[in-house]
This record gives structure tokens, sequence and C-alpha cells, in this order.
């Protein structure tokens, strides 16, 4: 008898492929929403990827009644009450949130305090604070990397008390993720990447560490095998509409597979550097990924040696002795970085960052041992075992 | 039918069995603050009057834990003289029988979904630590490697059982004393 555990629930409705975008209307009215509000930055704007959102209702004969496209890179309370007003003010009754990480999170941020009333997002701050479901919410990702349209938390920064503030419940998943290729394919080279690689290390973190299970590995496993198909691809030729179909794919898959069976030391990592030196997420999840690997390597032999199929197809698989298998693994995602360095200059160490001193590594080990995601890890963190990974994350 | 008729009997211990570990861990707790440095290294960044707790959901039996300052903690039994600051809840006492007999460690507790965390996420990583480091003090090394992720290689046997001589006395000190008040 086995003391192995385990739950799994992602009821967000994916709508994938050709056209997905006209799908929207349609998804709107099976929920009763006819007033959406879109909530978008600059930069999704500017970009011209508001256009084919917008055209797809108005083809179907319903108006977006409100457009909010200033949410800053990192969202704060202040923004998300502001947006509750213009929310209530118009009278909308559902939300669309088209972009990346932050819109996501505002998005979320947002539909609580108008589902749940009052003007204060700080008091719903917490995990299982809300008990009943929001209003209808559909998220139109932008890049492929977080896997923010199929989690259950949002951060929001409190400016005045100066902390980021957690929400997590399952009521802040969204009723639908729209994944449409032309929503990625404008994506620079060197966000593609990055956004990629933050992917990969959902997918293999999630495969990887202690609350993996048997649902979230078939997610991860599949993710990790479509990014090694076509991320190459892509970068290689960006207006490749497929492969920027399977990488958005595969993001949503490592999404699912990390936010059921959570993530560990590359994050824990990760969120201490990009919070000390203000470097993208995805760029800090591709520099720690292959060193962690290799710290946790006794602890995970045998699921790392698995994702060998995934990565390098069943001929290398096969063609690799059992035992080497999981070194091969690291191998393929160090020779995966040297590629991507070549196509973007993807930096693949901390130096090669430009923007990581050596005498910041201290402070960015003490602030990796109190993130939540060391929990998951499979091997102990101590601050001398974060601070040989960062060493050699280093140069 | 026996077993059915025994059900209550194994609640009923399976109960009493958490609660007597609730009051052994809160009184280890408050003497590891007391002699170990690392212990208090860890406890130091909690602000002076922190209160958190660890419990069985929905009304089970409570552990209050103070920081009193200089990463000193002083155990409450199950009343806080507050509001909680950060609680870790089993969800259930069989969940909680689990981790306190040592068949499953604090961490795949976590990655089962078996506690509930409520509060600042760094400072229940922080708290784990600290427990971690107890179990590996008070517990022969065989129950601890249960109950941990890792032993501690560079812990030395002399260094453990001082340790925990001194954590069990005043364990037990401090039991002598409730029960005299």
């Amino acid at each position: 008898m086995t003391n192995k555990y385990y739950e799994f629930f992602c009821p967000v409705k994916v709508v994938a492929g050709k056209a997905a975008l006209e799908h929207i209307p349609f998804e709107l009215m099976s929920l009763a929403a006819k007033r959406p509000m879109i909530i978008t930055d600059k930069g999704v704007r500017a970009a011209g990827l508001l256009d084919p959102v917008i055209a797809a209702c108005e083809e179907s004969g319903l108006e977006i009644i409100a457009i909010y496209d200033d949410v800053p890179p990192d969202s704060s309370t202040t923004v998300v009450g502001a947006i509750a007003k213009v929310y209530r003010k118009e009278k909308c009754d559902s939300i669309i949130a088209v972009g990346g990480g932050s819109a996501i999170d505002t998005g979320k941020a947002v539909n609580i305090l108008v589902s749940e009333g009052g003007d204060d997002i700080a008091k719903y701050s917490g995990a299982g604070i809300l008990k009943h479901p929001l209003k209808p919410f559909f998220v139109v990702p932008t890049t492929a990397g977080t896997g923010s349209e199929v989690t259950s938390v949002a951060v929001i920064s409190d400016e005045k008390k100066g902390v980021k503030l957690p929400y997590a419940s399952p009521f802040l998943l969204p009723n639908a993720a729209i994944i449409d290729p032309r929503m990625t394919l404008t994506l620079p080279p060197h966000i593609t990447a990055a956004t990629a690689m933050d992917a990969l290390t959902h997918a293999t973190e999630s495969f990887t560490c202690i609350a993996k299970n048997p649902l979230s590995d078939a997610y991860a496993s599949a993710a990790v095998k479509k990014i090694s198909q076509s991320l190459l691809k892509v970068m290689d030729n960006p207006k490749d509409e497929g492969g920027r179909l399977e990488l958005a794919q595969a993001s949503t898959m490592a999404g699912i597979a990390f936010s059921n069976s959570m993530v560990g030391l590359v994050h824990s990592l990760g969120h201490a550097t990009g919070a000390t030196c203000h470097l993208p997420h995805g760029l800090c999840m591709s520099l720690f990924l292959p060193y962690v690997l290799e710290y946790n390597l006794e602890e995970i032999r045998a699921p790392l040696g698995e994702l060998l199929l995934h990565l390098e197809g069943p001929e290398v698989y096969s063609a690799t002795p059992a035992n080497r298998r999981a070194e091969a693994t690291i191998s393929a995602i160090r020779k995966l970085r040297d590629q991507l360095y070549k196509r973007c200059e993807l930096p693949r160490t901390l130096k090669e960052t430009g923007k990581v001193l050596e005498s910041q590594l201290e402070s960015i080990a003490t602030m990796a041992l109190d993130d939540g995601s060391i929990m998951f890890n499979p091997k102990e963190v101590l601050f001398d075992d974060a601070m040989a990974v960062l060493q050699r994350a280093w140069a | 039918m026996l077993a059915k008729r025994l059900q209550p009997m194994v609640f009923q211990a399976r109960r009493a069995y958490v609660e007597l570990m609730f009051q052994v861990m809160g009184r280890a707790l408050q003497a590891i603050s007391e002699v170990d440095d690392s212990t208090r290294n860890e406890i130091r960044p909690l602000p002076p009057g922190f209160l958190f707790a660890m419990q069985v959901m929905p009304n089970g039996p409570k552990l209050i834990m103070e920081h009193t300052g200089d990463g000193r903690l002083h155990y409450h039994g199950e009343n806080a003289p507050g509001p909680v600051d950060l609680s870790i809840q089993f969800k259930h006492m069989a969940h909680a029988f689990l981790v306190l007999s040592f068949q499953e460690k604090t961490s795949t507790a976590f990655a089962y979904d078996r506690m509930l965390v409520d509060g600042d996420i760094s400072l229940a990583v922080r708290i784990t630590r600290v427990l971690n480091r107890l179990e590996t003090f008070i517990l022969p090394k065989l129950l601890a490697e249960r109950a941990v992720k890792e032993y501690p290689e560079t812990l030395n046997l002399p260094d453990k059982l001082l340790n925990a001589a001194r954590i069990y006395l005043k364990v037990v000190t401090n039991f002598v004393e409730t029960v005299r008040a």
C-alpha cells in the first residue's frame, strides 16, 4: 500500500487553433455575457493584437463595451481599483484579458472586485478567501510561456505597503483560454525564446518535483515534446503559424501541469533573481534549469531520463543507455540553450546577462530559501547548496 | 462488524495521539528556540508578537506559538492571545496523524495537498525548516529520516544527543510546570 496521493483540477475550456478568436462571441453568449470589457497593455495594443479580437466580436454583433489598455508590467492594487471603476461605470458583465502574465493577473484581480464588491482588492488576498464563482472571464494569451491562462493564482503589488499580494482560488481560473496562433506571431525572437524556456521549465519541474502525478506528467511530457519539436523551427521562421500554435499549446499544457504539481528550485532561484536584478522571469528559468537539474540529479534520475524521449525523440532515447539518459536530458537542454544563444543571444549564464553582480548571489540565495516553491524541490536546499548552484550558473 | 465497533475508539486514539504530539511539539519548539542558535536565526526575522498555529480542520487540536523576540518562541497551548498571523492547517485528522506518526514527511504532506497555509508562504517555509531541525534533533535517526526530506550529513551524534537531551529536559520541565499550575 502506498501513501501516494494527488489532486488534479483544471476546469478551463481550452479553445485552440485556427480562427480560435472567432469563438469568443459564442463562448461569451453561452455564459449570457453581452457587455465584455477588454483588459490589456499598451504593447499589445500597439502591436495590433487587439484588432482581430475586436473584429471577431464585431462580426458577430457583439460590442466590446470598454477597453483598458494601460496595465503596467507589475500590476498594482491601484490599477485594479481603477479598472473595476470603469467596469462598473460602463455596466460591463464579463472580462477578456489579452496579454501576458501581468494583464492576465490584473484581469483575475479585477474579476474579484467586480464580482465580490468593494474597492479594496487587498482584503481578498490569500488562499481560499473566495467562496463563489466570479463573472465570466476569458483569457487570450499573447506570449507562450507563463501558463497564467490555466492557473488559479494572481500576484498584485500593493504600492502603498511595498508588498506583493498573492491571490489563490479555483474561482480565479478563467472560463476559457483562447489560444490563437495570430496572437504570438509577432513576438520578437528573444521573447519567443525566453517564454518557451519558461514553459519548458514549468514542464520539466512539474515532471520531476515531489508533487508530480500521472495526470500532470501527461501534460508535462507532451509540452516538452511540442517545445523541442517547434522552438527552433519558430526561431528560424517566426511566421510559422503551425509552430507558433504548438508553442502556445505547450505553454498552456505546461501551465496545467505545474499548477497541479508545482515547481521547484529553478523557480525559487528565478523568483529571487528576478526580484533582485529585475531580469525577465523566462530568462531566469532558462539560466537556472540545467544547473538545478544537475543539483537534483540523483533524486530525479528516473523521470529526468524519461524526458529524453520527449526532448530528443525515440532514436536518441533508445540509443542512450538507461543509466545515462538523465545526463543526456540535461545535455539536450544545454544544447537547446546554445542554439537559442546562437539565434538571439539569450544569455546562458548570470554573467552573460550583464545585469547580475557576483556580490548579489548571497542575497539571491537567502531570498530563494524562503520561496514557497522550494518546498516541492526533490532535494533539500540549504544556503550553501543554493550558493553552489548560483556559482555554477554564474559563468 | 468488529472493525466498525472499534472505529470510534480508533478515532479517539488518533485524536489523543495528535493532541499529545502537538503538546510535545509546542514545548519542544519553545525549547529548541532557547538552546539552538540556528533556530533563533530562522525565527528572528519574524516580527515580535507574531503568532502561528498548526491545527487540524475544522475544530481539531491546535498548537499556538508566539515569537516573543530575538528568535525565541513561546508555546501558548491551544489558545491564541490574539489573531493568528500564519496558520498551517491539516485538512483532516488522518492527515495530521500520517505526518505526526512519521509515515509522511511534512514536505510530502504539502505536496499532497494535505495541508493549507493561511498567511505568508515564505514564513511557512521558514517554520517548516525549524520543524525539520527540531525533528532531526529529537528523533532517532531512523525516524527522523522518515520525517524530513534529507537528514543533515553534518549533524554528528554527540551534538544530536546533547541538543536532544537539553530539549527533552525543557519539555519535561514545562509539562511538570503546566501540571502543577
